[in-house]
């Protein structure tokens, strides 16, 4: 793809006129508080190696033709692994050609061996689509002598079983493999047999849930392809993570070759960190950072540079779009200049969209993370981010929207409030650094893998002396046998349900115990409407008795939970207030896998817990003014959980020590884990609602049961307690837990020393909710104590000297 | 994790509340000989003779082991030997490759699922021939999942002396399954039967209109007479089986065998039946209706001339009043392809009215007087007639507002078109191509 010959001439960004705006927007700040980091990214050069003399000449030529007469140096080393029958993981950023890293090599082989069938999988239905646009371009080049599908929810069925034939590469996710293509794969035979690639795109995206279910698919695939007589080799790409080797290698269990060095050239960046200003520095209060992202957007596009800002929700992005309409009014006869794009866009809209920025005719576009996968928009001069878009690899492919091979580009992240972005915005250091995000999976999860185990009996019987990840398979089928899914017979395992295991599966979570929500307006009428479904864990919180169930932006009314049926029944109503539920939350340890004692009485542990929680009230909360309106108890039956856990036992002497009193202590320490939460999504490149926590006691004390709410502090003084030595945890929130306890462990001194930066360079008096959470809910003393506590657990020089090794 | 504090929630069974699968559905355990109840995990296998003998079985040997054959003879359906005209109608590409009926194989499968793919089996597979002007029937049953491999190779024998698969509703279901059965064996090839007849879709032109469902046994009670007294649903089929395999009882088999037994014998007498039919619906058509689907089928094969003497022998005796209209309009379209426009016409004419058929009617008038006879006037008129049929039945409440205002927008339209071309005759004429 060479996306900057299509664009009509525009005037490239200039790194000066960006500076001028930035700093007339700030003159009235200190500059230096609200612009964090001013980078300057050095133009690159570019690399080129020869097209390798394996490359049949067809193919050469075809590429010629498109103007690509030599390969940049990490496209042709990939090539070449791949060539050498390796399995490899190439990183490329944005923009890089990174395609033509898979491409090449597979289409050498289909040309010079017809029977040779590719599998590539891509996270979204769009990321295919677009990919297909390119091979069929290709395609034609070549006479159209091989075959390229899409196989999606979307594929006619009358379709399905040509391109079950005739296709050499077919372009799926893992959700329509999992369901449409392995549980059929006898309808598959062609591509089974023949299977010689799998291209993994955007790898970095296969993490935490999806990632492990992700890896006990390809199981299954690598099975059903054994079967058939193949053993396909895999090419994956991923964005710049920490560890691209370590997670290839663990969803694919086979050894994977890493390319890492980048030949494709770059034009030089500005990258600019905007943190709004203060309002009221007392409460940590800033600017609206939608409204910032706004201003500074507005004023590049009136330079007419070509402009694109993220948002990171639906309602952010149509917000921001109606601003920067109404500043840049379409002219008579021409199209709209700045347009939108998220999900919920019809196809057809978003391919004249992407069309219209390519070209030039569209000056800006507001988009959610739909535009930040690999789709060609090609390249614009500016990006303006509006928040943080939750990982460094994320930003950096948000980023590289704006910038071209040659020319200059600029782009700018507005932080919000939430802890992440302040740490982030403050940090420039961490973020400019070598990336220190891991991705993360477990695809031994139990959960996870006894679910895929259905599916793979479904797919073949299961042979005893079989592997199947790191567990007792025989023993699993035992279990599975008992429940009554399995069946031995002539020592294989057989599958006995009428049910078709894949399709209750869903690999975007754990569990597939699901709530439904039944609009119960129709019922008169005899048509009650299935309105939605939440999954078990968060069935509780959202929709219990009496709570606001919002959808669609429409709010509903639980009147009933059918907790047995797993059914919530709703009528809409329209009320100024939503539900927060209260729940306790009591940790047990079940079993210490690792523990090790640190700055003389505090510890650091992981291992297996029980996690107990019961939502038993709520609380109505006015928009807006977030007023406490109203409150409710709940008799709801009590959700036991094992998971996995990391945690922090902080001796007595630690806390005694300290000049506080009690309640100033228990808030503190609240407000230490509320932080240390915050600071591991961002170590771990998860979510929020990955993570729980909770406070608990270190055992064997009897009196370690004691119920606190999930990371709010005890709401009055009364309930203070004193704890003799607190467990401070921080549990991966799916049953079976999904992998992050180990690595918190492993991290642990840099999860403590960032958390102390974190709230160090907070600029409010005593916390707020971008450090320890929001004052309302503390004791005045929080952000000193949770610091005071830090600075005692970061000084221990021993734990410090094993630092450099545990991060590297 | 370790595998000692797990409760995995993948283990349980929950109720569903999407697919609404309710516990009553499943069968409560089954009592075992000494009275008492089986659980899931006492597997107690059965001696194989008992076996054999509950089901009547006897114990065979191919080259991949044993299976169990189960054989009959029945007087009830007798042999049909189906003449050149049905068989041209059923397969008009090739009549003369299924024209012998002893090499037909009728063909039943009893399986573990209906939802297909690679994890259901055929655990029962019953075939049937024409045997001394009767039907011999044998059925595979497989005693484990490990005897697969010899009974689809005794299966795929039984094809090759019989290579026309005869099943109903066998080309969407029953076949893609074996069809992966084989592969999934690794060692036999899938068989290539010469032809394979389905006879659901000539069923469902027949009697769907009559009964609603084509389904098996509805169309041996309707359409043979037959009755099959105490059957299964088959629903239950799957998980009889699954308790068999539990260590349940084997007696609790038997009536699975006898219903798919039931089903090879109704696919045998409604296939004689269907040909009958197809061969002599002039005379050996019970009603109307019959008479009506024979006609669709001929039309469908372009055999319109007896077509349209069977739409008329339909029209001449009693229909239900819907499907004489369909068969009304297949007729007149019938008439108008050949140029029969007196008959058309009449048909037309009567079928005029407040009806999706009755607009068309005036629409095809409104076509003929404007192309056929020329006469804009007359169509205008006829038209006229439409729209205010349409007024009529709008404010008397007799139509949908939806269709309503689709069929006055086409109403309109050829109305405002008219009155143009009656303006300027030439001038249109020349600009516009004919409608029909």
């Amino acid at each position: 793809m060479s996306p900057s010959q299509s664009l009509a001439p525009r005037q490239p960004a200039s790194l000066e006129t960006v500076h001028n705006i930035l700093g007339s927007l700030v003159a009235r700040y200190r500059q230096e508080e609200v612009l964090t980091a001013v980078r300057q990214i050095p133009a690159r050069e570019a690399k080129f190696r020869p097209i390798p003399g394996w490359v049949t000449s067809a193919l050469a030529e075809a590429y010629r033709a498109k103007g690509i007469q030599e390969l940049y140096s990490h496209q042709a080393a990939t090539a070449e692994l791949v060539q050498d029958g390796k399995n490899v993981v190439v990183v490329t950023p944005t923009a890089s050609g990174k395609t033509l890293c898979y491409n090449l090599p597979v289409l050498n082989e289909v040309l010079e061996n017809p029977d040779t069938r590719a599998l590539y999988l891509f996270p979204t239905k769009a990321l295919a689509q677009d990919q297909l646009a390119e091979l069929q371009d290709l395609g034609t080049r070549l006479d159209d002598s091989f075959g390229v599908f899409t196989y999606d929810g979307d594929t006619p069925s009358d379709a399905r079983k040509s391109i079950r034939e005739r296709g050499h590469i077919v372009l799926t996710n893992p959700d329509m493999l999992h369901t449409g293509i392995l549980p059929h794969h006898t309808k598959w035979m062609r591509l089974f047999e023949n299977l010689r690639y799998i291209v993994l795109d955007e790898l970095h995206t296969y993490r935490g849930v999806f990632g492990s279910h992700l890896a006990n698919v390809l199981r299954r695939l690598k099975r059903v392809a054994k079967f058939h007589g193949s053993d396909p080799q895999f090419v994956c790409c991923s964005a710049t993570i920490a560890n691209p080797g370590e997670l290839a290698s663990q969803l694919i269990e086979k050894d994977v070759e890493v390319v890492e060095e980048n030949g494709a050239p770059a034009g030089e960046k500005l990258f600019v960190f905007y943190n709004p200003p203060m309002v009221n520095r007392y409460l940590g209060i800033r600017r609206s950072y939608i409204n910032e992202a706004t201003r500074v957007a507005k004023e590049i596009l009136a330079r007419n540079l070509q402009t694109i800002v993220f948002a990171n929700s639906r309602l952010h992005t149509e917000v921001i779009l109606t601003y920067l309409q109404q500043a840049n009014p379409s002219k008579p006869g021409q199209p709209e200049p700045i347009r939108g794009y998220r999900g919920g866009y019809l196809p057809g809209e978003r391919r004249e969209i992407e069309r219209g920025l390519r070209d030039g005719r569209i000056l800006g576009v507001v988009a959610t993370n739909a535009l930040e996968l690999g789709i060609d928009v090609g390249s614009l001069d500016t990006c303006v981010m509006a928040g943080y878009p939750g990982t460094i690899a994320s930003t950096w492919q948000r980023a590289g929207r704006a910038g071209r091979r040659t020319g200059s580009s600029c782009a700018v992240f507005v932080a919000s409030s939430a802890p992440l972005d302040q740490f982030i915005v403050q940090h420039p250091e961490y973020f400019f650094g070598s990336s220190p995000e891991h991705a993360h999976i477990q695809p031994d999860n139990l959960e996870i893998l006894v679910n895929h185990l259905k599916c793979a009996a479904f797919e073949l019987p299961i042979s005893p002396d079989e592997r199947f990840g790191n567990v007792n398979l025989p023993e699993l089928c035992e279990q599975l046998g008992e429940a009554g899914f399995l069946h031995q017979s002539g020592g294989d395992w057989h599958w006995i349900d009428e049910a078709y295991p894949a399709d209750t599966i869903s690999l975007r979570s754990v569990t597939s115990d699901n709530f439904v929500i039944i609009d119960t307006t129709g019922e008169d009428r005899g048509k009650p409407e299935v309105i939605g479904e939440v999954d078990f864990s968060s069935a509780l919180t959202t929709v219990h008795p009496k709570a606001t169930y919002i959808h669609q932006g429409q709010q509903y009314h639980v009147e009933h939970l059918d907790f047995d049926k797993r059914k919530a029944y709703v009528k809409p109503v329209d009320v100024d207030y939503y539900t927060d539920a209260i729940r306790y939350t009591q940790v047990r340890v079940l079993e210490v896998a690792e523990e090790q004692a640190f700055a003389g009485p505090a510890a650091r542990v992981h291992g297996d817990v029980l996690v107990r929680s019961q939502v038993v009230g709520f609380k109505k909360i006015k928009f807006f003014t977030n007023e406490n309106v109203g409150s409710g108890k709940l008799e709801l039956p009590e959700n036991e959980m094992h998971t996995t856990s990391f945690w922090l036992t902080l001796g007595h002497t630690l806390l005694a020590e300290l000049p506080f009193s009690l309640s100033e202590r228990q808030s503190g320490i609240f407000g230490l884990l509320y932080a240390l939460g915050s600071v591991a999504t961002l170590l771990m490149m998860c979510d929020r609602r990955d993570l729980g926590t909770a406070v608990g006691e270190r055992p064997p004390s009897a009196a370690s049961d004691i119920n606190w709410e999930d990371f709010a502090g005890p709401a009055n003084s009364s309930e203070a307690k004193e704890f003799f030595e607190p467990n401070l945890y921080i549990y991966d929130a799916y049953p079976g837990g999904i992998g992050f306890s180990e690595p918190l462990y492993r991290s642990c001194t840099t999860l403590l020393n960032r958390t102390l930066e974190l709230i160090n360079a907070c600029p409010c008096e005593n916390g707020c909710p971008s450090c320890v959470g929001p004052t309302a809910d503390h004791s005045e003393r929080t952000k000193e104590v949770a610091l005071q506590i830090l600075g005692r657990l970061c000084k221990d020089t021993q734990f410090m000297a094993t630092r450099t090794a545990e991060t590297a | 994790m370790s595998m000692r504090y797990v409760s995995l929630r993948a283990l349980q069974r929950f109720p569903s509340a999407r697919s609404g699968t309710p516990e009553s559905r499943r069968h409560p355990p089954l009592p075992n000989d000494d009275g008492g109840l089986l659980s899931p995990t006492r597997t107690i296998r059965i001696d194989p003779e008992r076996l054999a003998q509950i089901l009547g079985a006897t114990t065979k040997t191919n080259q991949y082991g044993d299976y169990l054959s189960v054989r009959c003879w029945c007087a009830q359906p007798p042999r049909y030997s189906p003449d050149s005209r049905a068989l041209k109608l059923l397969s008009p590409e090739a009549p003369d490759q299924i024209a012998d009926p002893d090499q037909w194989l009728f063909l039943d499968t009893e399986t573990t699922g209906l939802a297909g793919g690679s994890g259901t089996y055929a655990f029962l597979v019953g075939i049937a021939w024409w045997e001394d002007g009767g039907l011999e029937i044998e059925q595979f049953f497989l005693r484990e999942y490990s005897e697969e491999r010899s009974l689809l190779s005794a299966l795929r024998e039984r094809i090759a002396e019989h290579p026309v698969v005869v099943t109903f509703n066998g080309k969407s279901f029953d076949w893609p399954l074996l069809e992966t059965r084989y592969r999934m064996s690794r060692k036999i090839s899938v068989p290539t039967p010469r032809a394979h007849l389905d006879f659901l879709h000539s069923a469902r032109n027949l009697w769907r209109l009559r009964l609603g469902s084509v389904r098996l046994s509805e169309l041996e009670r309707h359409v043979l007479g037959w009755d099959r007294g105490a059957d299964l649903l088959s629903g239950v089929i799957p998980q009889i089986y699954f308790d068999y395999l539990r260590g349940g009882s084997p007696e609790r088999l038997v009536p699975v065998l006898n219903h798919n037994q039931m089903d090879l014998r109704g696919l045998a007498a409604l296939s004689s039946r269907i040909l009958s039919l197809l061969s002599d619906a002039e005379t050996l058509g019970q009603d109307g209706l019959e008479l009506f689907g024979v006609s669709r089928i001929c039309e469908k094969r372009g055999e319109h001339t007896r077509a349209r003497s069977l739409y008329e022998k339909s029209i001449a005796s009693i229909l239900p009043s819907e499907t004489d209209r369909v068969a009304r309009r297949s007729l007149a379209r019938l008439a108008k392809r050949e140029g029969d426009f007196e008959l058309a016409c009449e048909l037309w004419k009567d079928a005029i009215g407040n009806s999706r058929h009755g607009y068309e009617a005036y629409e095809q008038l409104a076509i003929y007087y404007e192309h056929k006879v020329r006469n804009p006037d007359q169509a205008r008129q006829i038209v006229q007639q439409g729209l205010n049929e349409l007024r009529r039945a709008i404010q008397a409440g007799d139509i949908a507002p939806g269709p309503y205002r689709e069929i006055k927008a086409k109403f309109d339209y050829r109305m405002e078109r008219l009155e143009r071309k009656s303006k300027r005759p030439l001038w249109d004429a020349l600009a516009l191509q004919p409608q029909a």
